[in-house]
């Protein structure tokens, strides 16, 4: 019994091993349930350590390459800069959340928060004037290295400089003396010609030397030895933690949203005392229009929300909703309409058109047009009542928190997905007609011996035999619209990672370049799994050994 | 009287210009509750043939009726059981089956649904197997849960497109016997497809041989006029068994003969290298009863 529950397990295994298409891990899952070990440990040899030591050696070809090419945003980074730049926009995203959190705290909670932000930062500040002595310090030192090791190529190069401009002169008075003969012809122009030729190489050849020392006095300065850096580094971090210990604070207090209600409250109470006591009409009439607009910016200070920064994973989550959205609007055009071309002839001769002619309409034109129609509806965005509903902060007339919130739904969100729908479209109505119109014609027999009705034959028919070619659709669709849509919101700043990437492009800050690299591997990861999740659906559908998939 | 009737039918595919006629001037009646078959040479045209018995064919000339009544379109009363099996490949054995019950008799409650799908699935000796799909059968497995699918539609007139041919002998003659069994309960018409003589006379009331195509017709019958029930154990020695078997089989040669001339032109003299003996050379115990045998279907 034991045996055949433990074969159960083994089996189950590798039948999600196959269908989600990780055919990778079928030796190793073998292998611990001591199937031929011989074998499965050639397999695991050949087609997972070989294979990993391939992208280990390009990780290393990428390590060694990268920083042998300067760019103007410095050096191609490294894997570790790449490394560097995700835990510093993890760390990014904590700060975030804890100045969120700062922000809506509220009475007693608020309090115990502030004196241990208080406590913290005591201590923080301790650390950092430490830090910084130690810097300073080592900087001073370092610099000293540094002028000890530009010093001698200093005096060399003064000494040049002078040196050249000494024989420079000497040159020109000689051309000018030279000229003068000419003028007596005294000397053949040839000979002059000759002799200017010569300054100008002695010229160019000065300069040269010249510039190498002063590139080679750069390249010292630029580069600090590495003790410095270290320090500076050390004491940099520690501020920047100070900066956002003192920045929490600020949200606990006086940033704080219960604190700002109190007060405007504590403003209005006052306004209303002197309005009682004013006796002049216009002062009478300022303090009521005072009352009046701090009981408004109450109501709006009470609804705010913090007023966070959109970081790379608060991007890749807008970005994988929008391709979502988009996905669905082309599944739920294209199937039903693929269906109708694949059963009718008429209708696929209406549509051939059409399909021909938009099909191959570049993603750009789509961004464009839609976001010039989607423009159009939402004139203004922040009080339209659809946008209030989806950013709304409940659902269901307040039962339930609402879970998309956080998105931040807006026009940009409604055109990009409406982009990535129309370039899905195409994928998944061409396949499903394909799937519709390739029903195997003895299944239509059947269903004409059962005489089956117009909408059991579609159901129970048409739809199950054309499923795993409607899935194969879907799924270029879904990677057709992943890839578009980055593009779109790189080109129209709709948020999302394509955002995120062309603002680091656009800013050009030190860790930029790591930040654009580190997107492309998050938007490499993510459309590796929309894949997976397209290819365990199109086998589940499948019905012949899921060997429609490819 | 006759209830199913082909009458004067032609039947061919493609385009004027590059026609090929399958079947030529078709003439067949079946009475009532008859039992006939057909035998032929592969690619004559028998599929065809039912086809059109079916409705699912057209015939491009001359009709053909049930009960009098020319048919237009197919239908349950017309229980086809196709040669490809034509299971639906992405239901199970048993929901092919409710498929076709559930649609036939919408008004049965989901036990006698049930129950049914349980009877003909029995019946084909596919219990073990009914929560599987097509593509995990075996090619007689699947023949077997076609016949069941074919046999749940409780149809007027059975026309059975080689139902047996994918099944081992044991299995073969039990489906035989459950089939012949079907028809005489039940009464009802039957047209059979076999490429197997000894099945053809064993099972039918009528023999029509369908000549080589283009252009196959139907020949001289043949008719069974031995009394039911046939004892499968005894037919070997019963003269008339073995005369009819003779006859057809001496006839369908022929018809094999003729065409290769025909195919040829001219006729090339052969080398008579026929064996002297047509029995076998060793003593193959023959299965004749199959009672006295286990079955192991599957
Ligand atoms: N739809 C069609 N279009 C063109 N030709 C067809 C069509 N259907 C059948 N035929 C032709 O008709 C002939 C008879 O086919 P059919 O399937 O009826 O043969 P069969 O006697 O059932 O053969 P088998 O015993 O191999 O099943 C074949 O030559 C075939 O090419
Ligand atoms: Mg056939």
């Amino acid at each position: 019994m034991a045996e055949s529950s433990k074969d159960k397990i083994k089996y189950g295994l590798l039948k999600f091993i196959d269908v989600s298409g990780f055919k990778v891990f079928d030796p190793p899952v073998r292998l611990i349930f001591g199937e031929d070990p011989q074998k499965q440990i050639r397999d695991i040899a050949k087609f997972m350590v070989l294979p990993m030591v391939f992208v280990l050696l390009c990780i290393f070809t990428w390590n060694f390459l990268a920083p042998t090419h300067k760019t103007k945003s410095g050096a191609v980074p490294t894997p570790a800069k790449v490394w560097d730049a995700y835990k510093d926009n993890r760390r990014f995203d904590e700060r975030e959340n804890e100045k969120e959190e700062a922000f809506a705290l509220t009475g007693e909670e608020r309090e115990a928060e502030i004196a241990a932000v208080k406590a913290e930062l005591v201590e923080l500040e301790k650390k950092s004037t430490e830090l910084q002595k130690l810097s300073d310090e080592a900087t001073k030192v370092g610099q000293a290295k540094i002028d000890n090791a530009i010093a001698p190529i200093k005096t060399q190069y003064d000494e040049l400089n002078a040196k050249f401009r000494e024989e420079r002169k000497e040159r020109k008075a000689e051309l000018n003396s030279l000229a003068e003969k000419i003028a007596e012809k005294q000397a053949t122009t040839d000979e002059l010609i000759t002799a200017v030729k010569a300054d100008r190489t002695a010229t160019d050849q000065e300069k040269t030397l010249l510039k190498d020392l002063k590139t080679k006095m750069d390249d010292i300065r630029s580069d600090p030895p590495e003790e410095i850096k270290a320090a500076q580094l050390a004491a940099n971090k520690v501020a920047d933690e100070v900066q956002h210990y003192k920045k929490r604070l600020d949200y606990l207090t006086s940033g704080n949203r219960e604190l700002k209600v109190v007060k405007l409250e504590e403003k209005i109470a006052a306004d209303q005392s002197e309005l009682v006591a004013a006796a002049d009409p216009k002062a009478i009439l300022k303090e009521a229009k005072s009352v009046v607009s701090n009981e408004e910016k109450i109501v709006k200070t009470a609804e705010q929300d913090y007023p966070r920064t959109a970081t790379i994973f608060w991007q890749t989550r807008r970005s994988i909703a929008t391709v979502f959205v988009g996905f669905f609007i082309a599944a739920i055009v294209a199937i039903p309409l693929g269906i109708m071309c694949g059963l009718n002839r008429i209708i696929m001769a209406c549509l051939t058109p059409i399909i021909s002619i938009f099909r191959p309409v570049s993603p750009v034109v789509w961004l464009l047009i839609f976001q010039i129609i989607v423009g159009a509806f939402f004139p203004d965005p922040e009080t339209h009542w659809l946008f209030k509903t989806l950013n709304n902060d409940t659902i269901l007339w307040g039962l339930l928190p609402n879970p998309i919130a956080f998105l931040q739904t807006n026009p940009a969100m409604i055109f990009s997905a409406c982009t990535v729908a129309m370039c899905a479209l195409w994928p998944a109505l061409v396949n499903t007609a394909l799937g519709v119109s390739a029903i195997d014609k003895d299944h239509m027999n059947v269903a004409r011996v059962l005489k089956l009705g117009f909408w059991s034959r579609l159901f129970k028919i048409v739809i199950p035999s054309s499923l795993p070619l409607v899935f194969a659709g879907l799924r270029i669709s879904l990677g057709v619209g992943w890839m578009v849509l980055i593009a779109a919101e790189a080109l129209s700043s709709s948020d999302g990672l394509g955002k995120f990437v062309w603002d680091e492009y656009q800013n050009g800050s030190s860790q930029s370049f790591a930040n654009i690299i580190l997107a492309c591997f998050i938007v490499g990861i993510i459309g590796f799994f929309l894949d997976r999740i397209m290819i365990i659906l199109q086998r589940l559908v499948s019905f012949d050994d899921g060997s429609a998939t490819a | 009287m006759s209830y199913l009737e082909i009458d004067q039918v032609d039947v061919s595919f493609g385009p004027v210009s590059d026609r090929t006629h399958v079947l030529s001037d078709i003439n067949l009646s079946v009475k009532e509750n008859e039992f006939v078959a057909v035998i032929g040479f592969s690619g004559a045209g028998k599929s065809t043939l039912m086809s059109l018995l079916a409705g699912l064919q057209e015939p491009t000339k001359g009709e053909v009726r049930m009960n009098g009544e020319v048919i237009k379109e197919p239908g349950p009363d017309l229980g086809l059981m196709f040669q490809n099996y034509s299971l639906l490949p992405w239901l199970t054995v048993n929901e092919n089956i409710r498929l076709a019950v559930k649609t036939v008799f919408p008004k049965l409650s989901k036990k006698e649904i049930t129950d049914k799908i349980g009877h003909y699935v029995d019946m084909v000796k596919l219990s073990h197997a009914g929560d599987k799909l097509p593509h995990e059968l075996s090619g007689g497995m699947r023949q077997r849960a076609s016949l069941a699918r074919t046999l749940s539609l409780d149809p007027k007139v059975l026309l059975l497109d080689e139902p047996l041919s994918a099944l081992d002998a044991l299995t073969r003659s039990e489906l035989q016997d459950q089939i012949l069994n079907i028809w005489e309960t039940d009464k009802r018409t039957v047209v059979m497809i076999t490429n197997d003589v000894d099945e053809a006379v064993l099972m039918a009331d009528r023999i029509v041989p369908l000549t080589m195509g283009p252009s196959a017709t139907l020949a001289e019958e043949y008719k069974v006029s031995m009394e039911r029930p046939r004892d499968r154990q005894t037919l070997n020695d019963h003269p008339e068994f073995m005369r009819l078997k003779s006859e057809i089989t001496n006839f369908m040669m022929g018809l094999n003969k003729e065409s290769k001339e025909l195919a040829k032109g001219s006729l090339i003299p052969m080398p008579d290298i026929r064996p002297k003996d047509f029995s076998l050379p060793t003593a193959r115990p023959r299965l004749k009863n199959k009672q006295s045998q286990p079955t192991s279907a599957a």
